[in-house]
């Protein structure tokens, strides 16, 4: 069968392609902005637009680095990051777990309640929170751009759904031979949503090691800030800013959560494989 | 499904969810797991909540010491302004388009690179990739691409004979410039999310598909879908809430503009609020976003929540 | 069970990071604020700091602590933390902490903020149509008493710089970081195409180059980005004010409509492109950069980074007033430096103390020839250094003697939702062919009114 075996070589042809193309279509503005960085200044703004730089800089990352405390930004961001994940893993499996497979008085409130948590964007509660955390004088300290996040509605929600899978019967069995609920949780309740879990963990890093708008509001000064504002700090506005000195500093802000991936990776893939209904 | 026989897909439709449940309703146990979370919401979302809607009833600049109690004041003026009403109509148009585009593009993604091979991974990565960076980075460069006169986008049609595209420069298009935009940064991450959804799914259920010979995308509908459920649940609230939230995308690449066009109601209530020293105008405007999420929400989980499978 | 282990093992591999990091941070820098000085809280071991300060080493005397907001990073911040540094090194009883705080507007959001919450800076900088605002509201010093006490030389400041500092006759501000638009062009082209190459004068004259310098296809005479501010401008040429000194609406009148008229009779001849996005200032600039447009209307701050990329793009940078109806008339633009209201004697002395260090000639000298925004002071306009700038670069006179034409901003409350009403307004007569010109105002009147009006 010559033609079947044409049919499957095409098929994979045009897959592949597709799939070149899709990567093209994501991965460009990244490329981008990783070659910009080497650029030299005129070459961030002439038109025609120049893809490869003529000649390489990177003494731009150098000065990207060296136009603030970088070192202890970045130590900050990292801080604040896995301190937030520290948090917010127990918070929310706990919480999920009751969520998923408790009966009790007032759940669908406090359900309801969760829920609208994930309603209110930080651009709005920052003022009652500055408030609150001024008080606490907690304001320009890591912890208050730890704790408002030490639990999340979104990882509560994406955990139980998880949670809501695991057959009733093997928990019924575990408890038959008097396994502690601490025990159901962590030995069948989190590897079966191991993929939710992880999922979530990358969630959060990402969305709090990228976070401006919270440490800018949080922080009045260098002791607490983190990444993103070291990076801002590069740019200017009557003058125009000096673009590739900015995407050196973007490169920065991306590189640790790369190199994540890039070590993770594996063991990621493997999370997201495992099919657990055993 | 824990024993070894294939089951049949008949038998997978009609085992209902029919779980003998955990206790009595007062269960300490349930509190106390939920008390660290609630404990943080309640102090820094829910507090805020009630600030705000304190504040909605008077009307304050932020600096002036004295507040001024207006009652339902800013409510009235709120619904009577025709800004506020393009606003509400721009968030409801950018969401439905959003997630929809989002939720479908991102499912049959799931299902072309739900495979292990190097291509496939790298792949994921791919689209994974504008998920890791900030938008600040990239903005610059969306905002090229979209030149109406130099940008790629017009270039790539107009070479396949497609006249140009007005994008971000238009209020009639803008809106939909930024739709392209948020699908892109979100492809990846809802992609991945449905990954997962389909790799919990049993092999032991395609394989009793199989074994009855059943058409592929009669297994689609009958196995995968169903199956999935409780992922696709999970990510079109969490889409849909985040697209009603949008404040970054639209104070970067469009400012609320043209026209106001592309402003939206956190954008709105923002600019309301610390631009224009209008705290309790804002905070009114902030309660009615909050009220229509939790309608939202309510009905989503009201009417949805019994059709989701789950085991 | 391997999925006990596997489930410790992550867990515990989280924590020993986590550990780790605290305790990274314990040994760390943790008390070190700003980037520019060393003395920090946590140190009485000032080893021999490499500065020329004081000479006490024993007992270091109470240091007063005050705080510094500024806004901007890159060149301007930089400048900002030099001259809090050579503050700092020059005396020994006041200590400044400068901290970056984002835009003008994020600035202003947090010193709100901290207003409220109590903790509020004690000298920031305030953007010069927000003085009014904040006076109004008490949260700012009136610094009338002070400057009479120690017979601080106001008269020394550029007049024109003055309007944004006084409010309700009282001094609450002075002037700072301090810009005006100019027009910008392209003189290479301009003699290509035997323009003057001074620039245009009038309005005529500036529709008349535009024309000559349009190619279709190619270039247009300007780009424009339709910024209120570039309005401003062009409605005090015509003899108005967009906003009465009381408070009332200006530009509702032949001045305020003839320049949405002139720009919209150029930009459908074609000889000038009007963006309307948000980023139409970053287009308006790439177009100038790249030749595609010959003129560029852009702040006085902008000249050292346009001389630099005119240099790359290989032609001559011009710059000029901006042109003239039936006057030149120009907006300034920047921040003026402020106290927080309510401060104790002692902060109050300190940062007075500071405020009048850092505007005096000496200081406006240095952060005029680091930044391009203008110097404050008639002296350091007439001193010896900047003369010397002046005659190696004439255009960074441009915007000096501008100021004879410059006026405020408006400051009330109500103008930044006006400004938004106008820019959205002025937008629409451009973009659509079926909005005149006064139609658009009349729109913008009546919203405006309405705004005032509460």
């Amino acid at each position: 069968m010559p033609w079947r075996n044409a049919m499957r070589w095409l098929t994979t042809l045009f897959s592949i392609s597709g799939m070149l193309l899709l990567s093209i279509i994501f991965i460009f503005p990244f490329l981008w902005m990783l070659l910009t960085a080497f650029k030299s200044y005129y070459e961030t703004v002439v038109f025609p637009p120049i893809w490869i730089p003529s000649s390489w800089h990177p003494e731009n990352f150098v000065k990207a680095w060296s136009s603030g405390p970088f070192l202890h930004y970045f130590k900050n961001s990292l801080l604040v990051a896995i301190g937030i994940l520290f948090l917010q893993i127990p918070t929310i499996v706990l919480a999920a777990y009751a969520f998923a497979r408790y009966q009790f008085f007032g759940r669908s409130l406090l359900f309801a309640l969760t829920m609208v948590t994930l309603m209110v964007p930080g651009q709005l509660i920052f003022l009652p929170d500055f408030l609150i955390l001024s008080q606490l004088g907690l304001i320009n300290t890591l912890w208050s751009l730890i704790l408002p996040f030490a639990s999340s509605a979104f990882g509560i929600f994406l955990v139980r759904q998880s949670f809501k899978q695991v057959p009733e019967e093997l928990l019924e069995a575990a408890r038959l031979d008097e396994a502690k609920e601490w025990q159901i949780i962590l030995n069948i309740m989190v590897p079966m949503a191991r993929p939710a879990l992880i999922t979530f963990a990358l969630f959060s890093f990402i969305t709090h090691w990228n976070d401006y708008f919270w440490p800018l509001v949080m922080t009045t000064d260098d002791v607490a800030r983190t990444l993103p504002l070291g990076i801002a700090k590069l740019r200017q506005v009557e003058g125009g800013s000096a673009w590739q000195i900015v995407m050196a500093g973007n490169v920065i802000l991306v590189a640790p959560i790369l190199l994540i991936f890039f070590i993770a990776q594996r063991y990621i893939v493997r999370a997201f494989v495992y099919t657990g209904s055993k | 499904m824990t024993t070894q026989t294939p089951l049949s897909i008949k038998k997978v439709k009609s085992m209902k969810n029919v779980m003998p449940r955990q206790q009595a309703p007062f269960s300490w146990h349930a509190y106390l797991m939920i008390l660290p979370s609630l404990s943080v919401f309640l102090i820094f979302y829910i507090i805020p909540i009630f600030y705000l809607i304190f504040l909605s009833f008077h009307d304050w600049d932020l600096v002036n010491p004295v507040k001024q109690w207006i009652g339902l004041g800013n409510y009235f003026e709120l619904l009577q302004d025709a800004d506020f009403l393009q606003v509400l109509q721009n968030t409801f148009v950018y969401t439905l388009l959003t997630v929809s585009l989002l939720i479908i593009l991102s499912l049959l993604t799931s299902l072309w690179l739900n495979q292990n091979d190097i291509f496939t991974r790298f792949v994921q990565g791919a689209i994974f990739s504008p998920y890791i960076i900030s938008l600040v980075s990239v903005a610059l460069l969306w905002l090229w691409m979209m030149d109406p006169q130099y940008g790629l986008l017009n270039a790539i049609l107009t070479w396949f004979g497609l006249p140009p595209y007005p994008w971000l420069d238009s209020p009639d298009t803008a809106l939909y410039a930024l739709v392209l935009v948020s699908v892109w940064q979100g492809l990846g991450y809802n992609t991945l999310v449905f990954i997962a959804g389909l790799n919990s799914i049993p092999t032991d259920l395609y394989e009793a598909a199989a074994l009855d010979d059943t058409p592929s995308w009669k297994t689609f509908f009958r196995i995968t879908l169903p199956m999935l459920s409780p992922t696709l649940f999970f990510l079109v609230i969490i889409d849909l809430i985040a697209s009603f939230k949008v404040f970054e995308t639209i104070a970067i690449m469009t400012g609320g503009g043209p026209l106001n066009s592309t402003n939206m109601l956190v954008y709105y209530i923002y600019q309301y609020g610390f631009r224009f020293y209008k705290i309790g105008y804002a905070s009114a405007a902030a309660v009615i976003l909050l009220i229509i999420l939790s309608i939202l929400t309510w009905l989503y989980f009201a009417l949805l929540e019994k059709r989701v499978h789950y085991r | 069970m391997k999925k006990r282990t596997q489930s410790f093992k992550e867990i515990s591999a989280v924590m020993v990071v986590f550990v780790f990091l605290t305790l990274m941070n314990a040994c760390g820098p943790k008390e070190t604020t700003s980037t520019s000085n060393g003395a920090s809280t946590n140190a009485n071991n000032n080893a021999s700091s490499n500065t020329n300060a004081s000479p006490s080493t024993t007992a270091p005397k109470e240091k007063i602590v005050i705080n510094y907001w500024y806004s901007w990073g890159d060149k301007i911040g930089e400048t900002k933390e030099s001259l809090v540094k050579m503050f700092n090194e020059s005396q020994d009883a006041i200590e400044v902490k400068a901290a970056y705080q984002g835009t003008y507007d994020d600035q202003h959001a947090k010193v709100q903020a901290a207003f409220v919450a109590g903790n509020a800076p004690e000298v920031w900088e305030n953007e010069i149509a927000s003085v009014g605002v904040f006076a109004q509201a008490g949260l700012t010093q009136d610094l009338t008493p002070f400057v009479e006490r120690d017979q601080f030389d106001i008269k020394d400041f550029i007049p024109g710089l003055m309007g944004n500092s006084y409010v309700d006759g009282k001094l609450y501000a002075l002037p700072y970081f301090r810009s005006t638009p100019l027009l910008y062009y392209n003189k290479t082209l301009f003699k290509e195409k035997g323009l003057n190459p001074e620039g245009p004068k009038t309005w005529d004259e500036f529709a008349e180059f535009t024309r000559q310098l349009t190619e279709p296809g190619k270039r247009v005479g300007m780009t424009l980005a339709p910024s209120v501010w570039y309005y401003e401008a062009l409605v005090k040429e015509s003899g108005g004010e967009v906003m009465t000194p009381d408070g009332k609406i200006g530009f509702n009148s032949e001045a305020g409509i003839e320049p949405v008229r002139f720009w919209k009779m150029l930009k459908e001849e074609g000889v000038m492109k009007v963006p309307t996005t948000d980023d139409a200032g970053n287009v308006a600039r790439t177009d100038f950069e790249n030749g595609r447009s010959a003129m560029y209307f852009s702040s006085t701050a902008d000249l050292t980074k346009l001389l630099e990329l005119a240099k790359g793009a290989g032609f001559e940078l011009g710059a000029t007033f901006m042109p003239k109806n039936k006057t030149y008339g120009v907006p300034t633009g920047g921040a003026n430096i402020v106290m927080t209201a309510g401060l104790t004697p002692e902060k109050q002395e300190a940062a007075w103390t500071f405020i009048k260090w850092i505007t005096s000639k000496d200081q406006t000298i240095y952060q005029s020839t680091h930044t391009g925004y203008l110097p404050s002071r008639i002296s350091a306009v007439e001193s010896p250094e900047m003369q010397a700038v002046y005659k190696e670069q004439p255009l960074f006179k441009v915007a000096v003697d501008q100021l004879e034409y410059a006026g405020p901003r408006p400051m009330m409350k109500q103008y930044p939702e006006i400004a938004k009403i106008l820019q959205d307004e002025i937008g629409r007569a451009l973009i659509d062919s079926k909005t005149t010109p006064e139609a658009a105002i009349q729109a913008a009147a009546q919203k405006a009114e309405k705004i005032l009006s509460k």
